[in-house]
């Protein structure tokens, strides 16, 4: 059974219906607490923390090293090693649906893309195709391809930056040895398994050039960023903000001449995508080596969600009603990840399972007592929550900052009323899983891993295999993100040989005639990634203007705060789940290093208009980047 | 020598798109063929690679950077010009700067720290700070600073064009921003 918190049952036929008997069916208040981790309560915590001086609060304002405005709290027992209670706070109201409302969809494409400063393309895509499904509009093959395309380049931007730029870090010499001093002694006489690709010798020479500033893996994924973006630009135009989507497919010019200078960038991908793959296994074993305690760093549940990504050309008609189907049949399987299982692969069931909370978010419930949803049905019949967000209301309601009330401006998505976290890694494992992925020379998916044969460049054709992880933690995350990057290049090269194939047989039609209804109601919804996963924009349209747009983004799920259950949100639980290893015994010396791996590894992103709160309690910074990991 | 002439800013966010808006106006300007005028709001990262994409024995000598500063100690519109002392902050305040920077801010300060950590800006460098009032999203100035706006085009101008005017300009520092903080309870 798909669902077992919210009370939709299926029929003979698979046709999901409302549990009988039940008055309220999606009433919270009366509901059945779902299975899974608790936080203690704030009173407990207060307790623990008049009665005793090993334990104290630790707060992290802003967490740096992640795109936006992060704030994370902590209680810390010193003497046990544990963190005892973690809120996860998004400092900042996004504001994006808000603009939405009255507005032409078109608008959507240009005005969402600025909810990133990194993946500016992912919200135009998504946007484009909430439009396409809710007009009725799909794009011919040369088009979907090119889009694939595209989005896959954003992606090999996207990874190296937050692996050695965002978390590498976190590894290298400059933290490792003043942190925990015998672990990189020992590192300095590990030798690395696969020297002859990275061409490491020891875990602390790879550690060495992991340096911020000046190590040569943070200073090669600067430079990497900028192949990517050159890639990027050729049929976006501009890069973060893309130029050329359109509902109904992309209006790049694509020619030889252009596909040509593609791949002398594309190609670069595949030997670092080999040494990305390696250096993240490399210091992953290491480190469980070394001390097995590092197991549980960022460990949680694997409760993962995902949409999928990469249409099929022959399989993508635009439609809700055939989501599951095209879903089934793109590069990147989605899929709903329940305890290490995966439970369904159909769009419309990870659609019809999602509900957003707002118990301890800076809003007002939308649902109202007795008041009927505006959509008791998905456009096909399926039943949908009240707090589904085709039928969520935007309601701000700025106030103090109290754990046991409102914390953040994050909502609470749930899947089956579960904590799901998101990411490019449970691409990789609905994929390896599932056993959906269309036939590739480079890639095979075996049910249980993903073969990635990376074709040669100066190094040698190299096969690697992504394994399911027995644990999940901060370490498996990386890893996944690492093999991410060769299943990326090579999802992008296979869209470049379609492509190629299609310009030697004349087509270079990128995008089909569309027009917006201007009577009537109509419902669309993106189902795309980003480059940390998931991400699904929500439209209603009324009279050919957007009447609810709704956005829902991987940090939306991964930041979000306790749920009215007590279950902690996947940063929360993560860091609850963290064991403080640093070797000082001095409290004051502690810098926190593992809370943050644990944090960093779900590579944030959070907010636009940052605003950091010193000591003083003031407001010392403002800044407007990335507001991807926020509702409004 | 060759110049360079950058606005950096958000379009659509009132007072803080005046380096686009004076670069968008300079653009209309016939200048000298020394004189590039170019949109500077962009990943500071990707700026470094576009100044390092100049010829090694034809680099830009001067590059001239207009944007929004909010000092919050002069009236709005008010611009102050001088020549950047390059006095840089520690280390980790380059770091958090390089990540804003690949993460999506485009700020002058954090432009100006991170290029000149990489060895990419010309020798010298002179900033034009203006004070902003609003900072909302929409497409107009504030009274304050859209009054001043053709005396700061004016005012970039010399900067890019006047080698004594340069000269005679004092040395001051960037505006920049708080190291974050970790707390104890």
């Amino acid at each position: 059974m798909c669902f077992k918190n919210l009370p939709v049952e299926f029929d003979s036929a698979g046709k999901p219906f409302l549990r009988d008997g039940v008055g309220d069916p999606y009433a919270t208040a009366t509901a059945t607490a779902p299975e899974g981790p608790r936080q203690l309560t704030s009173d407990k915590i207060e307790e623990l923390l008049k009665r005793n001086g090993h334990i104290k609060a630790l707060d992290f304002d802003p967490v740096t090293r992640v795109a936006g405005a992060l704030a994370f709290h902590t209680v810390a027992d010193f003497e046990q090693r544990k963190i005892l209670e973690a809120r996860s706070v998004a400092t900042l109201f996004r504001g994006y649906e808000v603009i939405m409302v009255g507005r032409d969809p078109r608008d959507a494409i240009f005005i969402t893309s600025r909810a990133c400063g990194v993946c500016g393309g992912v919200h135009s895509t998504c946007s484009a195709l909430a439009t396409e499904m809710a007009i009725g509009c799909c794009p011919p093959p040369q088009g979907i391809l090119v889009r694939n395309l595209a989005l896959a380049l954003e992606f090999l931007y996207d990874h190296p930056l937050h692996l050695h730029l965002l978390a590498g870090p976190d590894y290298s010499q400059v933290i490792v040895e003043p942190t925990n001093p015998s672990l990189y002694a020992r590192a300095k006489t590990t030798e690395a398994r696969f020297t002859a690709i990275h061409g490491y010798r020891t875990i602390a020479d790879l550690m060495v050039d992991l340096n911020p500033l000046t190590g040569k893996l943070y200073l090669e994924a600067l430079h990497m960023t900028r192949v990517a973006r050159e890639a990027y630009v050729m049929i976006c135009g501009k890069y973060p903000h893309p130029q050329t989507i359109v509902p109904g497919g992309m209006s790049s010019t694509i020619n030889l001449t252009v596909m040509n200078e593609m791949f002398v960038r594309l190609s670069q991908f595949f030997d670092y995508s080999k040494k990305l793959a390696l250096i993240w296994d490399d210091l992953t074993e290491f480190f469980y080596e070394a001390n097995p305690e590092y197991k549980k760093v960022g460990a949680r549940r694997a409760n993962m969600i995902d949409t999928g990504i990469f249409d099929h050309p022959d399989a993508y008609d635009a439609t809700y009603e055939s989501a599951d189907d095209w879903g089934n049949k793109r590069w990147a399987t989605p899929g709903a990840i329940v305890e290490g299982k995966l439970v369904t692969t159909d769009l419309k069931k990870i659609n019809m399972g999602l509900e957003e909370f707002v118990e301890h978010s800076y809003y007002e419930d939308w649902t109202g007592e007795g008041q009927k949803p505006h959509f008791p049905t998905d456009p096909s019949g399926n039943p949908l929550s009240p707090y589904h967000p085709w039928n969520k209301v935007t309601r701000p309601r700025p106030q103090g900052q109290n754990w046991k009330e409102k914390y953040t401006w994050d909502t609470t998505p749930r899947w089956d009323r579960q904590g799901m976290e998101a990411g490019c890694y449970a691409r990789l494992w609905n994929t390896a899983v599932a056993k959906r992925m269309p036939e590739s020379p480079f890639m095979e998916s075996t049910g249980h891993s993903l073969k990635m044969r990376v074709p040669a460049g100066a190094l040698p054709e190299t096969e690697l295999e992504w394994h399911v992880p027995d644990v999940w933690n901060a370490f498996e995350r990386n890893r996944g993100r690492a093999y991410c990057m060769a299943f990326t290049a090579l999802i992008a090269f296979e869209q470049w040989r379609s492509i190629m194939e299609r310009i030697k047989d004349g087509d270079t039609t990128t995008s089909t005639k569309f027009h917006i209804p201007k009577r009537g109601t109509q419902q669309g919804v993106g189902f795309w990634g980003a480059g940390r996963g998931y991400l699904t924009h929500h439209l209603t349209l009324d009279r050919g203007a957007v009447a609810n747009y709704q956005i829902v983004t991987p940090s939306t799920w991964n930041a979000s705060p306790t749920d009215r259950w007590g279950q902690p949100g996947p940063y929360e639980e993560a860091v609850m789940n963290t064991p403080l290893l640093e070797e000082t015994t001095d409290p004051t010396k502690f810098r926190g290093l593992d809370v943050l791996r644990a944090i960093r590894s779900f590579d944030p992103c959070m907010p636009c208009t940052t605003h950091i709160q010193s000591e003083g309690g003031l407001i010392t910074r403002e800044v407007n980047t990335c507001a991807c990991g926020l509702d409004e | 020598m060759r110049v360079i002439v950058g606005g950096i800013g958000y379009p659509d966010l009132c007072d803080y798109s005046i380096g686009i808006e004076v670069q968008e106006r300079l653009s209309e300007r016939e200048a000298p063929p020394n004189v590039v005028v170019e949109d500077l709001s962009y990943n500071p990262i990707a700026i470094i690679q576009r100044l390092g994409d100049e010829p090694p024995d034809d680099r830009f000598g001067r590059i001239v950077v207009v944007s929004a500063v909010k000092r919050g100690d002069r009236p709005p519109g008010t611009a102050d010009c001088y020549r950047w002392d390059r006095v840089m902050p520690v280390d980790e305040e380059v770091q958090r700067a390089v990540t804003d920077a690949v993460t999506g801010i485009i700020a002058m300060d954090n432009t100006l720290v991170i290029a000149n950590y990489f060895g990419a800006l010309p020798e010298e460098v002179v900033v034009v700070e203006v004070e902003p009032e609003t900072h909302e999203f929409g497409a107009s100035l504030s009274p304050g600073v859209s009054s001043a706006f053709e005396k700061i085009c004016d005012l970039v101008w010399s900067c890019a064009t006047d080698d004594k005017f340069v000269a005679g300009l004092p040395s001051g520092s960037l505006a920049l921003t708080v190291v974050p903080v970790m707390r104890f309870g």
